[in-house]
């Protein structure tokens, strides 16, 4: 493992290159969540500097402090050897910093043009736009870059992806943006995209531009980078120069964490298959996925953010019904159209995103708890408070739910409390199948620990359960089998012998490291 | 299942609202009595047996219909057709007996029948195509009026037997007939959002309408229950607007919509979604209709007191939403 | 490299094909169609007295659509707007019938309308509460407001020379047309080509983006709100002036015949969309149809029938091209 990197004033390669960019100690904490501890990063005119990391490794929180969205905590930014205050996206504009985010924030009724220079056009007195100008501003950038295939009246909803994120480039150039950071530029990007989009970036690079390219695809970072700085766990893991490492040093930089708590699965006797799906579709990221799971298995699915996996767990449950391939159920075949007759099924989702999709948060604990499991304590329709309490209390004291009383309002409870209602609701259904969506995300330490135990256990009780984690060393740990997805396919599946850290990530990343368990 | 001793099993507290509600509850009824006891200083015809039971007379076509609509702005929805659905239904009781020879009784049946076909459309339109329903029922609202008054051409039905208007007019067991009616209506609508799976999950889909689906409750067929529900109080209301005024016209349950609404948000259920109870829009109904008899019996003009009530409407809204502001900073 | 001519961007061949199949395109097609087939049917409808009577009558209608529209384009509503015509044309009226200067009678309505919707817009915009309760609100402020103020009375004996109505352009275009034409052209540059009408859009369609583009919500919708009021004074002042008589009431439901023409116009109900040319041009339609319903024989209490399918249809078709250009 490499030590912590210094702070890298002086590039690694010990020219004095001058930073446009840099950043200082920064340091940012949101409610219950360390995001930062102390990351210092910099970026020189006409360098194309990468950001590396897991999700969850604090690049979004990086670059959300770099393009003014908020403020750190401590640290200092500095643009051109000043200390600057970015408080307001504008103020970050001013500074000469144009963001493009994964989501392209464009309007889609309106013109290339117009979306270039929305909230900066052109004025012609008496607060008329000069559309003239406008347009012949929009040709000369569009000529600058090379781009002869879009005109400046076109309207944005009807272009392609890699168009459309062209128009956001020439946004920020509109902006005189002398650093432009790009968030996972080619994720939505064909083949054909990509390269036009890294012909468009060395264009900028010869134009003095300072670059800041967020990827989780190596290749791209060996073919466009000049420098790479891997973040782990929101601290600042080394700066290296792309030409002085590889792809086999990069994702142990990534992902060699040491694991910090025992993950205590036990081995229990497997069971029959509970799931089985088979060539299952479901476009743009579910395709052909075929897969098993039995009882008292728990099985891992790793992958990168948009590699598909929460979409197979959604279709698996009804929120997206498939479009082809079959699944199976203890044997059966069936069609599952809804979460209703997903859960009728005896299938539970605990879904990644707690707060939207998982917890009720204005309700109360005990509503929280019984809300997937009604039937269970409602006779004809009316429910029963005192079997509805019970219910709830029992899971309560099952999952050490810490909370003040059963009326508590869930959304006041700590993650990892909110956490354990959400798993504990579909508990009380008694299903057969547990998927599991990022089950310990953003949780602390100790609720994690017992998440895992009570993993085990259900597993111990039979449970056949299927994990979703961004955390290899949790995959790793906890899980029978490994199975890893990558643009909507499972590439590659290890046992939990095989299973080892370099092996699952260089699948995720599908880099030149990928060995045998290659599936597909 | 070892370290359950750690926690003490939480004591199953007393089933208690958010404190907030409850003081807005609280605090409508205190205005409520004060405005009662105002009024009635100020006119001693306020305060009587009679007046007050004519005053329920008068109250329940809206307040049959408010009823619904509490469920469906708990779930984050509005429905604003339900003035042009009891035009619509009324107009059908009547031509249908009058113009196409329904037995009176059938159409009665009937007219209910099209108020509940005409609320299935909206919520039809509205789970399926995604429509947002202030948009959807905005437009019904034009269409069903306009049916009504294409039908009727502005001809009023007139002449019902006498049978016919015992709901609207008659008194049983000294108490206006059709407020027997709401109070059923109320009672039933207040167990079944209180104490029932559905009104949980009408709750659940106003707080949160993903967790509500992602926990397997059925959403859409829930939100076409109420929409329709809708329809067939507001073609309840009609009968009973028809059965107290003894005609048929087109233009009736205009502007119903506001009262509905005004009661709904003035007893506490939030224009947000997941908040509010029966009983406040009770509170509010009733608060709403004594303001306007008190008005009346001052010597306000019946026309002034829409303006109260609008004014009643906006302030109510802020009233909650800074209130929930408040809840929702807390946490 | 400065000067050089730059290669032209590959024209779009469908571009020519989606001008036609504009909004704005299908309901000019649909106003002169229509008056080509009942006029087949019935010359008369086809009479230069029956014309100037749709336009004349209805031009209020078509510029209270215009403020409408960027009311629903910034992803909001209004419904209290056909109260407030009636309280702003009897104010107009009020005003004239005491001998006020004429100037001063026409210029009342726009600015108490501009007041109001500002204030409107002020609560919806700093206040969060949903345009739909705020203006239901109003509506029944104003409209009670106006019934206990007149007592239903009508405004007579109003001076001569109040009328704009009388006032012909070239001996031959009514005050009230051109006004709706211009206000229509006014206003659908203004949208089209000045950053504050952009704006709108831009909240409309994109609330978010807009923010990071520096463009303040708030004081957009404001911005919208008070325009809305402007055209709403308008509106009041054709409407006042049209007959020799103001009536203490709007016809009934004039809010939704105004965001019929709005939406019916191609003002995508979800925001963001939308031009007010669209809706001037639907607003005529509206009328056309009205008035077509006599000639050919069908009575005219249909018509809000009529209007209530054409919203339908236009919403149910909004929400559909949206969906299928999200799923591209």
């Amino acid at each position: 493992m490499t030590a912590a990197g210094p702070r890298l004033s002086e590039s690694p390669a010990g020219a004095v290159v001058a930073s446009l960019l840099s950043v200082r100690d920064i340091e940012k904490s949101f409610p219950g969540v360390r995001a930062l501890s102390g990351v210092s990063f910099d970026v020189a005119a006409g360098e194309v500097h990468a950001l590396l990391g897991e999700n969850g490794a604090g690049k979004s929180t990086l670059i959300k402090i770099v393009s003014g969205v908020f403020p750190p905590d401590r640290g200092e930014v500095i643009v051109d050897g000043k200390p600057v205050n970015l408080n307001r996206p504008d103020d970050a504009r001013r500074a000469g910093v144009a963001t493009i985010y994964q989501e392209l924030l464009l309007f889609p009724e309106l013109t290339v043009a117009e979306n270039i220079f929305m909230g900066h056009a052109p004025r012609a007195g008496f607060g008329r736009l000069d559309w003239r100008a406008m347009r012949e501003k929009t040709k000369s950038l569009l000529a600058s870059l090379d781009i002869h295939d879009l005109s400046a009246e076109r309207i944005v909803g009807a272009l392609s992806v890699g168009n459309r994120q062209r128009v956001e480039i020439l946004r920020a150039l509109s902006q005189d943006a002398r650093i432009l950071i790009m968030d996972e530029p080619t994720a939505a990007l064909t083949e054909y995209d990509v390269t036009r989009l890294f012909d468009i970036v060395r264009r900028l690079k010869s134009r003095g531009v300072a670059v800041i390219y967020i990827s989780h695809r190596l290749d791209e970072i060996f073919a466009i980078a000049d420098r790479v700085t891997v973040l782990r766990d929101g601290a600042h893991v080394a700066t290296k120069r792309v030409a002085d490492t590889d792809s086999a040093q990069l994702v142990q930089l990534m992902v060699g964490r040491k694991i910090e708590s025992l993950f205590p699965k036990i081995t229990v006797p497997i069971g029959e298959p509970v799931l089985e799906v088979k060539d299952l579709e479901r476009r743009p990221l579910t395709k052909k996925i075929s897969l098993s799971v039995r009882a008292g298995e728990i099985v891992g699915l790793a992958g990168l953010v948009g590699s598909g996996r929460s979409e197979l767990a959604q279709t698996i449950f009804g929120v997206t019904p498939a479009e082809g391939g079959e699944i199976r159920l203890a044997g059966k075949r069936v069609e599952v159209r809804s979460p209703a007759q997903a859960r009728a099924l005896g299938v539970a989702y605990v879904p990644e995103d707690r707060g939207t999709q998982g917890l009720v948060r204005p309700m109360t604990v005990r509503e929280n708890f019984t809300l997937a499991a009604l039937a269970k304590v409602a006779f004809g329709g009316f429910i029963d408070r005192p079997s509805e309490r019970k219910l709830a209390a029992e899971g309560v004291a099952r999952f050490s739910v810490k909370t003040s009383s059963l009326e508590q309002i869930a959304g006041k409870l700590s993650g990892g409390n909110q956490q354990k209602i959400v798993l504990g609701k579909w508990l009380a259904n008694q299903p057969k199948l547990l998927i599991l969506d990022e089950p310990t995300r953003g949780i602390d330490v100790g609720a994690k620990a017992e998440i895992h135990r009570l993993m085990g256990e259900l597993a111990a009780q039979g449970l056949a359960i299927l994990m979703i984690s961004s955390e290899l060393p949790e995959v790793l740990g906890m899980s029978d089998r490994v199975l890893v997805m990558r643009e909507g396919r499972i590439v590659a599946e290890f046992s939990r012998a095989e299973a080892t850290q370099e092996a699952a990530g260089a699948a995720m990343m599908g880099s030149a490291l990928e060995t045998a368990g290659e599936a597909a | 299942m070892t370290a359950m001793s750690e926690i003490p099993l939480p004591r199953a507290a007393k089933r208690v609202a958010p404190w907030w509600l409850v003081r807005h509850e609280t605090m409508l009824a205190a205005i409520l009595l004060v405005a009662l006891v105002v009024l009635g200083a100020l006119n001693n015809r306020f305060l009587t047996v009679d007046n007050l039971l004519n005053q329920g007379r008068l109250m329940t076509e809206v307040g049959l219909i408010a009823l619904p609509m509490t469920f469906i702005i708990i779930t984050g929805g509005i429905d604003l057709s339900v003035g042009s659905t009891v035009g619509l239904c009324a107009i059908l009781l009547g031509y249908s007996w009058k113009t196409f020879d329904f037995p009176l009784p059938l159409a009665i049946v009937f007219s209910l029948l099209v108020g509940a076909f005409a609320g299935f459309f909206n919520g039809l339109v509205i789970t399926r195509l995604k429509v947002p329903p202030l948009i959807m029922t905005i437009a019904t609202l034009a269409l069903y009026r306009g049916l009504a008054e294409g039908i009727s051409q502005a001809h009023s039905v007139r002449g019902y037997p006498d049978w016919f208007y015992f709901t609207g007019q008659s008194n049983l067991f000294g108490v206006p007939a059709q407020l027997w009616l709401l109070v059923i209506a109320i009672v039933i609508a207040g167990v079944a959002l209180d104490r029932t799976t559905f009104g949980r999950t009408l709750y659940a889909i106003g707080n949160n309408e993903t967790a509500a689906r992602f926990s397997g409750l059925a959403v859409d067929r829930v939100k076409l229950i109420i929409y329709t529900l809708s329809g067939f109080m507001a073609g309840l209301s009609g009968y009973v607007l028809v059965s107290r005024v003894t005609t048929t016209r087109s233009d009736m349950g205009i502007g119903y919509e506001l009262d509905v609404i005004a009661a709904v948000v003035l007893g506490g259920t939030s224009i947000f979604g997941g908040v509010g109870t029966i009983w406040g829009a009770v509170v509010g109904l009733v608060m709403i209709q004594l303001l306007k008899d008190g008005l009346a019996l001052t010597g306000v003009k019946g026309d002034a007191t829409i303006i109260v009530i609008g004014a009643v409407l906006i302030l109510s809204t802020l009233v909650a939403s800074s209130l929930q502001k408040r809840r929702d900073s807390g946490g | 490299m400065t000067a050089t001519t730059f290669p032209r961007a590959e024209a779009d061949p469908r571009r020519l094909l989606r001008a036609f199949a504009s909004q704005e395109a299908l309901l000019a097609i649909a106003v002169v169609g229509l008056a080509i087939v009942v006029g087949l049917d019935n010359p008369r409808f086809l009479a230069t007295r029956n014309i100037s009577d749709v336009l004349l009558g209805n031009a209020y209608v078509a510029v209270a659509a215009v403020g409408m529209s960027m009311v629903i384009v910034s992803g909001n509503i209004d419904i209290s707007v056909g109260a407030l015509i009636g309280v702003l044309a009897t104010i107009s009226g009020t005003l004239a019938v005491d001998g006020a200067p004429i100037f001063i009678t026409w210029m009342a309505p726009l600015v108490v309308g501009v007041i109001i919707m500002a204030l409107q817009g002020a609560v919806v915009a700093y206040l969060r509460i949903p345009a739909i309760v705020v203006t239901l609100g109003m509506l029944s402020i104003l409209k009670g407001g106006l019934i206990s103020v007149t007592g239903g009375k009508w405004i007579t004996d109003l001076p001569e020379n109040f009328h704009l109505a009388d006032i012909e352009l070239f001996g031959i275009v009514p005050m009230p047309v051109f006004l709706m034409i211009v206000a229509t052209i006014l206003a659908a540059f203004w949208m089209r080509y000045s950053a504050a009408g952009r704006a709108i859009y831009a909240v409309g369609g994109n609330a978010e983006a807009a923010r990071l583009c520096g463009i303040s919500q708030r004081r957009t919708i404001v911005m919208v709100f008070a325009l809305h009021g402007f055209f709403a004074g308008i509106a009041a002042l054709l409407f006042a002036t049209e007959l020799r008589v103001i009536q203490s009431t709007v016809p009934p439901n004039l809010e939704l015949t105004i965001i019929t023409a709005s939406v019916v116009g191609g003002v995508s109900i979800l925001g963001g969309v939308g031009t007010v040319v669209g809706s001037t041009l639907a607003a005529v339609l509206i009328a056309e149809i009205a008035s077509a319903l006599v000639f050919i024989d069908v009575s005219p209490y249909w018509i809000r029938a009529v209007q209530g399918v054409l919203i339908l249809a236009t919403v149910i078709a909004d929400i559909l091209r949206r969906r299928r250009m999200a799923g591209v």
